[in-house]
């Protein structure tokens, strides 16, 4: 508790590191903060083309399809392979200052949640423009399931970012973690395309209903099976206090690791 | 924990794991096992130490003695492997100036970043913004990036940052050499005005000068144990005697010279053939403190007769000044001749050069001046002080205050 109590009080370095990383990111750049928008609209036109010009998918609109799982997708494996390397990064501060060491994982994360935020702001006006349209019903449900994808990759973060420090070798790996983990995960295809005999292991991902949750609710415009988003959150859950503990339990000995 | 203290230190122990070659990647974990090839070294053993509210104390040590491991304990950037520490109120750090800068952004914007890592909210921050601004001389730059700051102005405007947190503990290190002169001397006072208004500071310098300034009281931390502790000055004295008497045997240990060729000429009808040089106490010795004796003794050897001999020496400081230099014919000594060798001795009473290295020439020449013997660097000596005067060579002097007011102890003579 003494811990959530001291995280309060530096709120403001957790709110000024997302800002610089943010502002930061495009600085310099001719087009600057409007490259946050430009980037997932860029993405989501080689998508368009090759998807329905080259590849013809046999799902309706496919770029929508993708498109609306993708971006969720991007803020979990980014927080996955970016929050491994946070303290790491930051060594010269956590080797002179002191401050409480789960403001770096939980700033990056939360970057890369802000940044989602902003990405989605092109998500709705491409449904918005291409006809596809919003369910006002449906999207009531799209915070918990932002809020239970939160709770996941901080969970992750807080792990990774804490092994990386002892292990190295970690930041490398997981690049190919979050990769397998893409496949693993129903973001190019529909969750409904695997075999039957498999889709419950399938589902043991917590990201499998997380994502499907997210399509259900702007491709389908329907609301999310309730069951599996259920799992979900207790896991996301769980991976927090379990992040949490070894993270705690680790940190003491982050400045002579360094 | 005792209520007028605001720093309680227990019994602390560190051990710090030195790896023959740290290894942090998987192979070295699994397959090699290289991280079990690690020595222990103990950094603090079973240290103990109180600090006053609003006290001001020094650690003092020679380099690697633990004394910034001792502050890094109590910013709690490391944890102890055995005892407690107590801090009560808001600790801040003055250890690493400009924390989480960003280079493109405007010093403006990296006031409100490396304020918030020491902890303020935005509240706090834009409260203090005029001072820190204020106190950084830096009010026409602060829009710009900073990037195009020179370092000096970085570093003032770090500095501001971090003396404008206002703590109840402040831990410094090292940093007091910020900026010109002028800064410096602003740092200083505001330092001076920090601890007037109750702030409980604790110091790591190697400027003994500044802790005399500002402290009550000096630990003095010696291969992980507190040697002493007190007033500053005692215990420095006794630091910096002991420091010059361990320099001492490392002096000599490495003083192996065996010098013929470039730093010494002569005709060689006699040569120097042994030097000591010698202390107080007819020991050897090659450190010395200002104002303490030193004897010389040289063995000569005559291979063919000199006449109309002169015996001379010459102290130099390392830039080349030199110090002092006379011999036996500028004293007006009778003229002689050397026919067989002996032993020749000079004795250098109170010798108050400065702190510093100095090289001695000792030379025999003859008649007007042909070199028999020059040996140039023939002996090394270092001085060291306590008092931080500065110049060549210390003038023995009396301060008096007017003697109307003043019945005793209105001098003090050095």
């Amino acid at each position: 508790m003494g811990k959530l109590k001291e995280l309060y009080q530096y709120r403001t370095m957790i709110s000024s590191l997302i800002q610089r990383d943010l502002r930061g990111r495009y600085k310099g750049s001719v087009l600057g903060f409007a490259w946050t928008f430009l980037n997932p609209l860029l993405q989501l036109i080689v998508y368009t083309i090759v998807f329905s010009i080259i590849m013809r998918a046999g799902i309706k609109d496919y770029y929508l399809f993708l498109f609306v799982a993708l971006i969720p997708w991007l803020f979990f494996s980014n927080s996955l392979t970016g929050g491994a390397g946070c303290i790491l990064m930051q060594k010269d501060m956590v080797k002179k200052i002191y401050f409480p060491r789960e403001v770096l994982p939980i700033s990056v994360v939360t970057c890369q949640f802000v940044n989602m935020l902003l990405s989605f702001i092109v998500v709705f006006a491409v449904l918005l423009v291409s006809g596809k349209g919003l369910n006002p019903i449906a999207m009531l449900y799209l915070v918990p399931v932002m809020i239970v994808e939160y709770l996941l990759a901080l969970g992750i973060a807080f792990v990774t970012s804490a092994v990386t420090v002892y292990l190295r070798d970690l930041e490398h790996m997981l690049v190919i973690v979050a990769m397998a983990w893409q496949f693993l995960t129903p973001v190019m295809y529909s969750i409904d395309m695997a075999p039957e005999k498999i889709r419950f292991a399938l589902y043991l991902n917590p990201m499998a209903s997380v994502i499907t949750a997210y399509r259900d609710i702007l491709y389908y415009k329907k609301a999310p099976q309730l069951n599996t988003l259920m799992v979900a959150t207790a896991l996301g859950v769980g991976f927090l206090v379990v992040g949490w503990f070894l993270f705690g339990r680790m940190e003491r000995h982050f400045a002579e690791e360094l | 924990m005792q209520q007028e203290n605001a720093i309680e230190v227990n019994h602390i122990s560190k051990c710090f794991k030195v790896y023959s070659d740290k290894g942090h990647e998987l192979k070295d974990h699994i397959v090699s096992g290289k991280r079990k090839n690690y020595t222990k070294r103990e950094v603090l053993k079973d240290v103990s130490f109180s600090v006053k509210k609003g006290e001001a104390i020094g650690l003092v040590g020679h380099n690697g003695c633990g004394k910034s491991t001792t502050l890094k304990l109590l910013t709690k950037i490391m944890y102890p492997d055995s005892g407690t520490i107590e801090m009560r109120g808001r600790v801040s750090s003055l250890i690493e100036l400009g924390a989480g800068f960003h280079p493109d952004m405007s010093g403006r914007e990296n006031i409100y970043i490396n304020a918030s890592i020491f902890g303020l909210t935005k509240k706090e921050i834009d409260r203090r913004l005029d001072d820190i601004i204020a106190f950084s001389e830096l009010e026409g730059f602060i829009d710009n990036p900073v990037r195009t700051y020179s370092s000096g102005m970085y570093m003032r405007l770090a500095f501001s940052v971090a003396i404008n947190v206002d703590a109840d503990i402040l831990l410094i290190d090292e940093i007091l050499a910020v900026g010109d002169a002028v800064f410096q001397a602003k740092c200083f006072n505001r330092l001076r005005e920090i601890k007037a208004a109750g702030t409980t500071v604790v110091i790591v310098s190697h400027s003994l000068q500044q802790i005399e300034q500002f402290c009550e009281r000096s630990l003095w931390i010696q291969d992980g144990r507190i040697q002493a502790e007190g007033q500053p000055r005692e215990v420095h004295s006794r630091y910096l005697d002991f420091m010059g008497k361990r320099r001492q045997k490392i002096g000599s240990s490495t003083d192996a010279s065996d010098k013929t060729g470039k730093d010494r000429w002569g005709n060689g009808n006699a040569r120097i053939t042994d030097i000591r040089l010698l202390g107080e106490s007819g020991a050897p010795q090659s450190v010395f403190k200002t104002g303490e004796s030193l004897r010389i003794q040289m063995d000569y050897e005559v291979i063919r007769p000199v006449e109309d001999a002169v015996f001379g020496i010459g102290i130099f400081r390392t830039d080349g000044l030199r110090c002092y230099g006379t011999n036996t014919r500028l004293e007006r000594f009778e003229r002689f001749d050397l026919r067989k060798g002996g032993c020749l001795e000079l004795d250098l009473h109170e010798v108050n050069l400065l702190p510093g290295e100095y090289s001695i020439d000792l030379t025999i020449e003859c008649d007007v001046g042909i070199p028999v013997d020059y040996y140039t660097k023939a002996l090394r000596i270092e001085m060291y002080s306590d008092i931080q005067d500065v110049g060549v060579s210390r003038i023995k002097h009396t301060w008096t205050f007017d003697r109307h007011c003043e019945t005793d102890g209105g001098n003090e003579t050095l």
